[in-house]
């Protein structure tokens, strides 16, 4: 299913290439890419010119800072801004996880409060689901919230979450009651960072970008902070989840490396080559399905598990095929004056073990669509 | 000798040596000094216990991936076997491969992907018809680290007009293939134990994960890779393939540290955790001399 877009979005897209493509935003993404070790990017200058044009969230409302568009337009962003290189982690947890969420299921308090900050880039937020040990099985999560007065403690540890350093608030998961079936009693709550009753330790890994281990420490939120209905955390992650699991990330960032390897790729690979680009186009064929799928309001649970694993098998079997192709020359750093494509092959190389693990391991997929689709036992 | 070797780097060495050539990002830890003296505590060890002697090298190649030695030994012992009659004593060399001029007793060339430039004795330029010995340390010598993947010791070196000591024919490869292999299944299998282990102790959904047989046989099938590929670098006519077996050992070593981290789940991203030394070691490793494909074609 061939996405076919009318000329109004096409227009857009090129609209949009035209602003990612201008000097000094090129500039900006390089320089974001090219950061001195143990620092990374928040939101830039190109996410608040976007937001500025009611485009960073352009699927929203225009009260809440978006322009009323649909997903489609809202997916030729993300693909634009990814396949342009800039740093997508910050602007996919605000607006496309938590944003999206509270724009789905939150209050109108909820929404006037955080949505327009999101959607100009100038607040960002971040995503508290993991814990030490609670990765895929999340309905087992430990992180508590006690009542007191009309609001809640929590207490727990969360890990492996991105971007604290830079979000205002995080979306967090935390366990309000326990019964025989363990994700239900799972609330979600929006949380002020940076307050008292949370401490932020970075916790160092091989991608540009750092986790943090939360420590929620008693921290104090009010009832007007429960995003859905109480014990319910589930209902939201579900309707929340086929919005972050389209695949587009991924095959956007596929298309920019392979974009890149096609360019630096010595004879020979030509085989390789071709079929690498074969899965890419798949790859970015499902990732629309989806995004139709959204689009006519008919979410399929089958099409984003498929989505997910081919995108992101597939962006992490470019990423290593270009060590493979290349050799030495793909390891070169964005730091290293001599590094071919701006470092491109490097960052992907360090970036791809995650893209499999995040939003639903490779695994995860594998088990729903063996269950699901073809009705194998369980 | 291999096992004495193998029992130098037990124990408290063991950690040291995992991260005896990489340079912390952000995240602190052992300074650059440290790890260099780390280094040149290993190398001492290393030749006291016959390590250049260059009997049963096929095995202390993989004895040192397993321990994931990172230093200029596999390329000293391919130096001592190129310039059998230079005196180089237990100096450290390193391989520059390069394309260059030589006139009149120098030679120029650029060099990239030099390993340990910045602390060998002398550099054994090869690459050409004949190879040349040069003594490090010369003031028309430049060096400049790269960054890379494997934030270990790769340098670009510079060489303009510097003296040769000794010239030789080409560089037979055989050896230091064979070698590279034989390094590069000992990382495997240590990546592979590393990833067993995880399996065996991480526990989610109320059961450890190699409890699946999603991940229990793609372990299984793994360590019979390893197994098989192993075979080849110490079967007697290892050197008549020798291209062949370490694209093969470099595919390998590939799959096999992708699939560690996957395996490990975001816990292997950590700068703490070794899941991920494994997998930019074995980038950096598996390509160092020459991609696969180039092995793979017809070899002269
Ligand atoms: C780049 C990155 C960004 C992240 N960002 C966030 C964030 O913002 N917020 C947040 O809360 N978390 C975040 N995470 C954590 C992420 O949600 C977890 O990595 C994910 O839930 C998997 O959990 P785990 O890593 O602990 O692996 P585990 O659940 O421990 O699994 C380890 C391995 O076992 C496999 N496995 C587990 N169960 C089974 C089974 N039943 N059958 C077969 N195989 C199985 C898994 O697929 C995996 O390969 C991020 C992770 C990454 C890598």
């Amino acid at each position: 299913m061939t996405p076919v877009f009318t000329p109004e979005q096409e227009g857009f897209r090129q609209e949009v290439c035209a602003l990612l493509c201008e000097d000094a935003v090129r500039a900006e993404i390089a320089q974001s890419r090219r950061m001195p070790y143990g620092q990374e990017s928040g939101l830039l200058d190109v996410h608040r010119r976007l937001g500025k044009l009611g485009w960073l969230a352009i699927n929203w409302p225009e009260r809440y800072g978006g322009s009323g568009a649909t997903i489609v337009e809202k997916a030729i962003v993300t693909e634009e801004m990814i396949r342009h290189g800039v740093p997508e982690n910050v602007h996919s947890l605000g607006v496309d996880i938590v944003g999206n969420a509270i724009n789905l299921m939150g209050t109108d308090e909820q929404k006037d409060r955080y949505l327009p900050g999101l959607a100009r880039g100038e607040t960002t937020a971040n995503v508290l689901f993991s814990e030490p040990d609670v990765g895929s099985d999340l309905g087992s999560l430990a992180t508590r919230a006690e009542p007191d007065g009309d609001g809640y403690r929590l207490t727990g540890r969360k890990i492996y979450n991105m971007k604290a350093q830079h979000s205002d608030f995080a979306l967090c998961a935390a366990r309000t009651s326990t019964g025989p079936v363990n994700y239900a009693g799972i609330t979600l709550f929006l949380v002020p960072l940076g307050s008292m009753g949370t401490v932020v330790e970075p916790v160092w890994n091989l991608s540009e970008e750092r986790f943090d281990l939360i420590t929620l420490d008693g921290i104090r939120i009010g009832r007007e902070d429960v995003l859905g209905e109480v014990d319910d955390g589930w209902q939201v992650l579900n309707r929340v989840l086929p919005f972050e699991r389209t695949g587009l990330d991924h095959s956007a960032k596929a298309e920019r490396t392979l974009a890149a390897l096609r360019e630096h790729a010595p004879p020979g690979c030509e085989e390789r080559l071709a079929r690498l680009e074969t899965r890419v186009r798949a790859a970015r064929l499902l990732a629309w399905r989806c995004i139709a799928n959204l689009h006519e309001g008919k979410p399929d649970e089958i099409h984003s598990a498929t989505a997910k694993w081919y995108t992101s098998e597939t962006a992490k079997e470019v990423s290593v095929a270009a060590v493979e192709l290349l050799g030495s020359r793909a390891l070169l750093d964005a730091r290293d004056p001599d590094a071919i494509a701006d470092g491109v092959f490097d960052a992907a190389f360090r970036e791809a073990p995650g893209l499999t693990l995040a939003q639903g391991s490779s695994e995860i997929m594998l088990y729903f669509v063996a269950t699901s689709k073809l009705g194998l036992p369980s | 000798m291999t096992t004495t070797i193998a029992e130098f780097f037990e124990g408290d060495l063991a950690p040291l040596v995992r991260r005896m050539a990489d340079r912390p990002r952000g995240e602190g830890g052992d300074t650059d000094d440290d790890r260099r003296e780390t280094r040149a505590m290993v190398w001492e060890g290393l030749a006291g216990l016959g390590a250049l002697d260059g009997t049963d090298a096929v095995s202390l190649a993989e004895l040192l991936g397993s321990v994931l030695y990172q230093g200029p030994l596999l390329d000293t012992l391919t130096a001592r076997e190129l310039f059998p009659d230079a005196d180089l004593g237990q100096a450290p060399v390193a391989l520059a491969v390069g394309s260059y001029d030589d006139q009149d007793g120098t030679i120029s060339a650029r060099c990239d992907f030099v390993g340990f430039a910045a602390e060998v004795d002398h550099f054994a330029v090869v690459g050409g018809a004949r190879s040349a010995l040069v003594q490090a340390g010369h003031p028309s010598i430049t060096t400049r680290r790269h960054e890379e993947t494997g934030r270990g010791e790769l340098y670009r070196v510079d060489f303009a007009d510097t003296p040769v000591t000794t010239w030789a024919g080409p560089v037979a490869w055989e050896g230091a293939r064979v070698r590279q292999a034989a390094y590069l299944v000992g990382l495997t299998q240590a990546a592979l134990d590393h990833a067993v282990d995880y399996a065996k102790t991480r526990r989610q959904f109320g059961r450890a994960i190699g409890a699946n047989q999603a991940l229990s046989f793609r372990l299984a099938e793994m360590s019979m890779h390893v197994d098989a590929a192993r075979l080849l670098v110490h079967d007697p006519d290892a050197s008549g393939h020798a291209a062949a077996t370490l694209a093969a050992a470099a595919d390998l070593a590939r799959t096999v540290t992708t699939r560690t981290m996957q395996i490990h789940g975001a816990a292997g991203m950590r700068s703490d955790d070794d899941a991920q030394l494994y997998y930019r070691r074995a980038a950096a490793e598996s390509v160092r001399l020459g991609t696969p494909s180039q092995l793979r074609q017809p070899q002269e």
